[in-house]
């Protein structure tokens, strides 16, 4: 029997990652995806701003934990939309809040409510109801959506796991026969070389061959044909400004530097250059910040109250153990 | 009064006493404009000061706003501004206004007027309107107006149609007029004066000027031939001589406008007795004399050291040989000027040309035959006291004799600040630098004129020292323009904003006085009888 090596020290997990960090080499994947093709080689090319689409789409979801008895959760999710139109919104829609228990098989009822497009015994959690909410609306937006419009996704073109890839087949023969490009935008990408960040070693290398304030943009891998309707997956820095690149994913049959460059137009915002201005607006209202929880947690104490639920019985099912220990 | 009018913002904070409320971003908010907040649940229409306004952003994540400023600014660097446009500035950002709450207006009564207003002590419903103001908001104000007119009510930077004044009363109660240089206090001196000269003698005013800059001025007023009395220390057109006899200073006129050792009092009172006479005609036989040393051995038996006699006879000749000083009892002006103040005039003294120390004692002997006149009459003669005008002595850089180091027992300025209100003498202190002043001296001033300020120190102390609390307008003390001001009194519920009348235009808008009526000769006078 072999003796187990000794834990690493922090020295050497840094020695380790330092030399992840600076090895511009090695297999390119994705860890949290394996339907990827990538590139034989990626080449880095200048990209030009083209003009904004005329109608604009952003789509985001957003989720809280309201309580939790560990057992049993009540959650809530929401998908959210805006549509930019002449360099302003004319819809924001925070999306309804979705509450759904979770949890000793209460999930179940959601596959139904929602009418999800998934096996009777998917596990279904807070990502999935989140996931295929933001779908809906990503279909609804499709829908609503003028020819020639562009539909943006927080993240990328696919959809949670135990949805079924061919979901998107409908949903991407709709917005090419409506004459609208669908893109998915990355914020944080787990693309990676040789176990590095993909993105940070392009960023590096545009910089070098391309200058400090070049956009530009590269093809990284295209989607296996059996995962649904073909993508592209691309990355690209949208401002001369922007701090950082973003994977873009888009139809297989979409002309990247068309697609890329009319995306760029909308990523000017002083805020944040580099990232499409709607997909932040979408992002804010999907958010379910504290006041959110707050919110739905008091409605919840009501319906409890009428219920006749004993305080001490709610407190014992949800209240955090962690943090009055941690107090403590 | 209709609760319409132009929303300027929305109220989201703060407590009972200080307000804040959101703006939109291109809202143009100046420190000390004056808001209304309505509140429709209570009918009540609070009256906010705004005292600081902020940036705010929808924003939450730390160094948002910066950030989109780099940005910007690095656009301009490239001389590229506009590249990066920040998409709905109007919705992403906003304006934060911090007011305070100075009162609020109850709701009319059955005629449809408000005419209470009431210290703040409840909240106004959140998120209540702000609007600007209407006149009829101001109106509860008028029946706290005095008939000494000052100018405009002020709103931030924009005048209000509404007279504000003080009342003369106030006069005896000290009044303080406090700015830096070119901030306007000459003007604003004059344009008192000008409501002292209309006010049918109800009010007298004895100026000391150093500067010799309000006679021209003054002189050009329609009611100056009838109501202004200038003595001049030299020679002037269409003034008086100014003649103090020596024998009505006194030696605490001595001590209150130079600086003496106990050495040197010592051999005043000294000197004083070896003369005799009364008051400080010996000053002038002293003033002659050539051999010190001689007189000091003789006559003094050597009592008093050479060097303190020195000193005090080098300043008993230059008292002597000053033009305005005479050593002849009746040829004294003193008389003349309390006439002229009983008449309710006011009363130019021009000591243009005299040293500082000459001016102080010229007014300090001046404002003790006030303060003793007036006084002997509310003792002695308290009906005809009740007839006699409220005077004031206005004195320019007042922290030379109302200074900390200067409240001394023969100081007659402290006196007056102490004392003179009882008697209806009070005192208008015109200095660029309060905080020179006494603090307790300063705490018997019941008026503020507070024009611009620069100096922190300036500000603490008339903050401490303020019959209403100006805590929390610093910020708006700090940037008045010339003529602006601030006026903290009795007579207001809060510190008022006042734009000052332009005294050049103020006598060009004055009327002539009315023609004295015709005497009627003693035959028809019979007749009519």
């Amino acid at each position: 029997m072999s003796l187990p090596s000794p834990a690493p020290t922090i020295e050497q997990a840094a020695a380790r990652l330092a030399s992840l960090l600076t090895y511009a080499g090695g297999a390119l994947s994705d860890p949290e995806r394996h339907d990827l093709v990538f590139e034989a080689e990626i080449s880095v090319r200048p990209l030009v701003r083209l003009p904004a689409p005329a109608d604009v789409w952003a789509v985001d979801g957003g989720q809280a934990v309201v309580a939790d008895a560990r057992c049993l959760q009540l959650v809530v999710t929401r998908a959210s939309r805006a549509r930019w139109r002449g360099g302003r919104f004319v819809l924001e829609d925070e999306g309804e809040l979705r509450p759904q228990l979770v949890g000793c098989g209460e999930e179940r009822t959601a596959v139904m409510t929602y009418a999800m497009p998934v096996r009777p015994d998917a596990a279904v959690d807070i990502g999935l109801l989140r996931d295929w909410g933001e779908w809906q609306a990503v279909s609804q937006s499709v829908e609503e959506a003028d020819a020639g419009a562009m539909v943006l996704i927080d993240g990328d073109l696919e959809p949670d796991w135990r949805l079924p890839p061919s979901y998107l087949d409908g949903l991407f023969a709709r917005a090419d026969a409506g004459g609208v490009t669908l893109a998915g935008v990355t914020k944080h990408s787990s693309l990676a070389r040789g176990g590095a960040p993909l993105l940070g070693q392009l960023e590096r290398r545009a910089e070098e061959s391309l200058g400090p304030r070049a956009m530009w943009w590269a093809r990284l891998a295209t989607t296996r044909p059996d995962s649904g309707p073909n993508r592209q997956i691309l990355a690209a820095r949208l401002d001369p400004d922007a701090r950082f690149s973003f994977r873009v994913d888009v139809p297989a049959g979409a002309d990247p530097e068309s697609v890329l460059g009319s995306l760029s137009s909308l990523a000017d915002d002083a805020a944040f250059p580099g990232y499409p201005y709607p997909l932040s607006v979408a992002d804010r209202l999907a958010a379910c910040p504290g006041w959110v929880r707050d919110d739905v947690w008091a409605q919840l104490e009501d319906g409890l109250d009428i219920a006749g639920v004993p305080f001490d019985v709610r407190e014992r099912a949800f209240t955090d153990r962690h943090r009055l220990m941690e107090r403590a | 009064m209709t609760s319409g009018g132009e929303v300027r913002g929305r109220l989201f904070g703060k407590n009972v006493l200080e307000a804040t409320f959101r703006a939109a971003p291109d809202e143009d908010l100046f420190l000390g404009e004056l808001l209304v907040g309505v509140d429709d649940a209570t009918g009540r229409r609070y009256l906010f000061r705004v005292v600081d306004v902020t940036y705010g952003t929808e924003h939450r994540e730390p160094g948002w706003a910066e950030r989109v400023a780099g940005t910007m600014l690095a656009d301009d660097g490239r001389d590229d501004a506009g590249a990066h446009p920040l998409y709905e500035q109007s919705r992403r950002t906003y304006r934060v206004a911090t007011c305070s709450c100075l009162g609020y207006l109850t709701p009319p009564g059955p005629d449809g007027v408000r005419t209470e207003f009431r210290k703040p002590k409840s909240l106004p419903t959140q998120f209540s309107r702000v609007l600007a103001p209407e006149p009829e908001d101001f109106a509860f104000l008028a029946s706290r107006m005095g008939d000494l007119p000052v100018g405009m009510l002020r709103s931030g930077e924009s005048v209000v149609d509404f007279r504000v004044s003080i009342p003369g009363a106030a006069l005896s109660s000290h009044v303080g007029i406090f700015a830096t240089t070119g901030m306007g206090k000459s003007n604003l001196m004059r344009v008192l004066a000008a409501g002292v000269m209309r006010a049918n003698g109800r009010y007298g005013l004895l100026i000391i000027d150093p500067h010799g800059e309000y006679r021209t001025a003054l002189a050009r007023h329609p009611w100056s031939g009838e109501r202004l009395r200038t003595y001049a220390a030299r020679s002037l057109p269409n003034t008086t001589a100014l003649r103090i006899s020596l024998a009505e200073l006194g030696i605490d006129d001595l001590r209150t406008a130079y600086e003496w050792s106990r050495p040197q009092e010592e051999a005043l009172f000294e000197l004083e007795r070896h003369y005799g006479v009364e008051g400080l005609g010996w000053l002038a036989a002293f003033a002659r004399l050539d051999d010190l040393p001689g007189f000091r051995e003789v006559e003094l038996n050597g009592r008093i050291a050479l060097s303190t006699l020195q000193v005090v006879h080098r300043r008993a000749r230059r008292i002597v040989e000053l033009k305005c000083v005479a050593m002849d009892p009746n040829v004294s002006v003193g008389g003349a000027v309390l006439n002229d103040l009983l008449g309710g005039k006011v009363v130019l003294i021009d000591v243009s040309g005299l040293g500082s120390t000459e001016e102080v004692l010229v007014a300090s002997y001046l404002t003790r035959r006030v303060l003793e006149e007036w006084q002997s009459a509310y003792l002695d003669r308290p009906e005809q006291h009740e007839r006699m005008p409220v005077v004031a002595v206005v004195l320019e850089e007042a922290q030379r004799v109302l200074g900390a180091s200067k409240d001394r027992e023969s100081n007659v300025f402290p006196r007056v600040a102490r004392e003179g209100r009882k008697f209806n003498v009070g005192i208008c202190a015109i200095t660029q630098q309060p905080k020179l002043l006494d603090d307790e001296l300063l705490s018997q001033f019941n008026t503020f004129f507070i024009l611009g300020l620069a100096d922190e120190k300036d500000r603490n102390i008339l903050r401490a020292s303020a019959k209403q609390d100006i805590s929390a307008v610093g910020k708006e003390i700090q940037t008045l323009m010339p003529g602006e001001c601030l006026i903290a009194g009795l007579a207001a519920p809060f510190a008022m904003p006042a734009k000052v009348d332009l005294y050049a235009d103020l006598i060009r808008a004055t009327p002539p006085p009315p023609a004295p009526r015709p005497t009627v000769a003693p035959n028809i006078s019979a007749l009519v009888d």
